[in-house]
């Protein structure tokens, strides 16, 4: 098994102005393997949602370029290169007028298959987000909780078959509870669909928790990138210190509180 | 009132198509077009304000007056195009501005999935955006479908018959049964279609087939209900008319049609009955055009959308001719009849022989209690007095120059509809009106002309014009030229008086004044 294989995504030196703006982001790269769960972390405003939106084309880069499985993303449909890239937002943005079964089944239906394969496809992911078909399939996103609507925002962007799944603070307005089972089953289902992710947190615990690697970001600029271990033990400056700060303080306080 | 009853029944199939089919196409093209138009805006902040800003400036014009601008923006056009035209762009607004509104309040976070997930534009427009702004469309609908539906009821005085014809001929005839008659109706529409259309979005939303197809299945019948006496032979639903048989007439007019028009007072519809009864008699087919607006029924004369009306020369002299200074009479109906053909081709048949101006009129008792029997003597009083008159009467020369004339600047003007005046001045709601002279109420309610020795005000006699087409038509101007000079005041004052006070139709006071008239022509003869 040690074939060279290119990675899933590869971001070479990407940049992004708005018109009239400062630069968002500047000359970043990154790539991510098969697999792998990159976290884009930072405060608010450091770029790295911008990074993560031109990743599927909702933004276009100033600088740089982009490639998805070996291929430069300039040079595809935009709307085809979003349907092989699973997308999951914060909050959870599914359609309130249909139910979990039409949000679930809609980007095999996009595809063109038909509705028994569809109707196959949907009861599949709700298994595998542990959601009952029977008892959720007709329920309208408003009458679920909060964890669950997060659950069936998994099952619509898996529901294609993604290779790369982009995620913008999917668990941010979760209770902790919901938030820990969401992570540990995201995870889960990661290791037995293989499909790579990249997601976007301002919470450097989760980082740390989920992440294979982290690249922690700063005015449009990644400060520093490794494993979550190499961050904790070597950061790389006085601000990415600072940010591990908070989960090292609640680290302590819950290892005095075991003893 | 039974036969009243009778009688605005067998109008309703007829005005209620007209009704319906003017407001559903008004609806249904306004639609097309406004929310297209809405869509595209939606996204283009610029092009909604632009949009939004021109439906406003339209909204703000008063229906009757866009109604009545469409008639010279068509080139004198009367009847269904202009009123169709004027309801489609009034239904534009609301639905134009929920679309845009409806749009635009989307949460940007259900926008940004739909294109993340990777939905084409279309497919955003159609799956995402447009169900879930629905609710407010829709809105915008229904408020288009309430003031359309109301608003179509102004259709009759631009030609285009609609339940409006109810109301604008009941408050001319103060017939107040077919006043409500018209405005139930029109309410009733209107209540019926807004909640087909709830429930139609009720349908979508739910995605209910069995609802949906209920009330498609409603909708269709109230439209098929409504609109199929107009294609049914109009004989099934007719109230036998007047039958008067005149028998100067040999059948020189068979098989054409005639279009009688009228202006909307009680004495053109005597006198548009009268015309209809001598041209059937003459063979042709008449159609009625009733409750013209003043200056809408000359355009439509000119353009031969009517063949024939009844007008008056002071009015021609004032508002076609753009004379200020009135002249004497003959002298008028000379100079009006050569300016008409040589303009307009337009044939000025002959006087009716009786003359309907424009008097100032008060209550005998007060005009005696201030000693006044003359404009001449009002001038002390002005101060203290105010005067009422048809919305048009103040803007026209008539009143100006007899302002201006006698001193009357300090009066108080009131304008209300002609059909109100009258009793207003016998109650004393007022002091004095411009009435019109030959109604009946003047001597009903003992009311006192008052003289004009300036002679101020202009002459205004009764004149049957033809439209070029209907003027080069010798047996149309043979079938009417028996009423030339057949009808005197105190005939027309007694034909009005009949519709105003008596409670009798028009048609039954036209059989009345067509009795008078034969039995005047047999004593002459």
């Amino acid at each position: 098994m040690s074939e060279v294989t290119s990675p899933v995504l590869e971001v070479r030196n990407v940049s992004k102005t708005y018109a009239g703006q400062v630069e968002a982001v500047r000359g970043v790269s990154l790539t991510v393997e098969k697999g792998q769960l990159l976290v884009l972390a930072g405060a608010s405003g450091c770029g790295k949602t911008s990074l993560l939106k031109m990743i599927n084309r909702l933004e276009e880069p100033s600088g740089g370029s982009i490639m998805f499985g070996g291929k430069d993303i300039a040079g595809e449909d935009a709307v085809a290169l979003r349907r092989r890239i699973g997308w999951v937002m914060q909050g959870d943005g599914l359609f309130p007028h249909m139910s979990v079964r039409r949000n679930v089944g809609l980007i095999p239906v996009m595809a063109g298959q038909d509705a028994a394969r569809v109707e196959l496809r949907v009861r599949e992911m709700l298994d595998m987000v542990r959601l009952d078909p029977h008892e959720f399939g007709d329920r309208m996103p408003g009458e679920l909780s909060g964890g669950q609507r997060q659950r069936v925002g998994f099952a619509r962007a898996l529901a294609g078959r993604p290779e790369l799944v982009l995620m913008d603070e999917p668990f941010s307005a979760l209770d902790p509870i919901t938030r820990d089972a969401l992570q540990q089953d995201f995870r889960d289902l990661q290791g037995e669909l293989g499909f790579a992710a990249v997601m976007v947190t301002h919470d450097m615990a989760e980082a740390l928790i989920m992440a294979d690697e982290v690249a922690v970001m700063r005015d449009g600029r990644i400060i520093q990138q490794g494993a979550p271990h190499t961050l904790m033990s070597a950061p790389a400056d006085d601000y990415v210190s600072d940010l591990l700060e908070t989960p090292r303080r609640q680290m302590r306080a819950i290892a005095e509180l075991a003893q | 009132m039974s036969s009243n009853l009778a009688e605005r029944w067998a109008e309703l199939p007829d005005l209620l198509a007209g009704h319906m089919l003017l407001s559903l196409a008004a609806i249904l093209v306004g639609l097309s077009i406004s929310l297209p138009l809405g869509i595209l805006a939606a996204s283009r902040p610029r092009l909604a304000a632009v949009v939004l800003n021109a439906a406003s400036v339209v909204q703000t014009i008063p229906g009757l007056a866009l109604l009545a601008l469409m008639v010279p923006l068509l080139g004198g056009m009367i009847g269904y195009a202009p009123a169709f035209l004027a309801l489609m762009l009034y239904s534009i607004l609301p639905i134009l501005r929920n679309t845009i509104v409806g749009l635009q309040g989307l949460d940007p976070v259900v926008r940004e999935a739909a294109r993340g997930i990777g939905m084409t534009p279309r497919e955003q427009l159609w799956q995402v955006e447009l169900p879930l702004a629905l609710p407010v469309i829709v809105a915008g609908l229904r408020t288009a479908v309430v003031w359309v539906v109301g608003a179509a009821t102004l259709a009759t005085p631009v030609g285009a018959s609609s339940l409006g014809n109810y109301i604008f001929a009941g408050l001319q005839t103060r017939n107040w049964l077919s006043v409500l008659f018209g405005c139930l109706f029109a309410a009733g529409l209107a209540i019926a279609l807004d909640q087909i259309i709830r429930l139609l979005e009720v349908a979508a939303r739910d995605r209910r087939k069995g609802l949906a197809v209920g009330v498609g299945v409603a909708l269709s019948a109230l439209v098929v209900i409504t609109i199929a006496p107009r294609y049914v032979p109009a004989a099934v639903f007719r109230g036998a008319g007047p039958v008067v048989a005149v028998q100067d007439g040999a059948d020189t007019l068979a098989d054409q049609t005639v279009v009688v028009g009228a202006k909307a007072f009680t004495e053109q519809y005597i006198l548009g009955s009268l015309m209809q009864t001598r041209l059937e008699a003459a063979g042709a087919r008449v159609e009625r055009l009733d409750n013209l607006g003043s200056t809408i029924a000359f355009d439509a004369l000119r353009t031969g959308e009517i063949d024939v009306y009844i007008d008056y020369t002071g009015t021609i002299w004032a508002t076609v001719m753009n004379r200020p200074e009135p002249i004497n009479r003959n002298a008028m109906l000379a100079e009006m009849t050569g300016w008409l053909y040589a303009e307009h081709g337009i044939l000025a048949l002959g006087g009716l022989g009786f003359e309907n101006a424009y008097g100032f009129a008060m209550a005998r008792d007060r005009a005696e209690a201030l000693g006044v029997d003359s404009l001449a003597d009002l001038a002390a009083h002005a101060e203290r007095m105010s005067v009422g008159g048809d919305a048009e009467v103040f803007s026209r020369p008539e009143w100006v120059n007899t302002r201006d004339r006698y001193g009357l600047g300090a009066m108080q003007t009131r304008a209300m509809d002609a059909a109100f005046m009258y009793g207003a001045v016998r109650d004393g709601q007022v002091d004095m009106i411009s009435a019109y002279t030959t109604d009946g109420r003047i001597a009903a309610f003992d009311l006192l002309v008052l003289a004009d020795p300036l002679a101020v005000l202009p002459p205004y006699d009764a004149v049957i014009l033809l439209s070029p087409d209907a003027a080069a038509n010798p047996a149309l101007v043979e079938a009417l030229s028996g009423l030339i000079g057949a009808i005197d005041s105190e005939a027309m004052r007694e034909a009005n008086r009949l519709v105003d006070l008596d409670r009798q139709t028009p048609d039954q006071a036209a059989v009345w004044l067509s009795d008078q008239l034969s039995a005047g022509a047999g004593d002459n003869q």
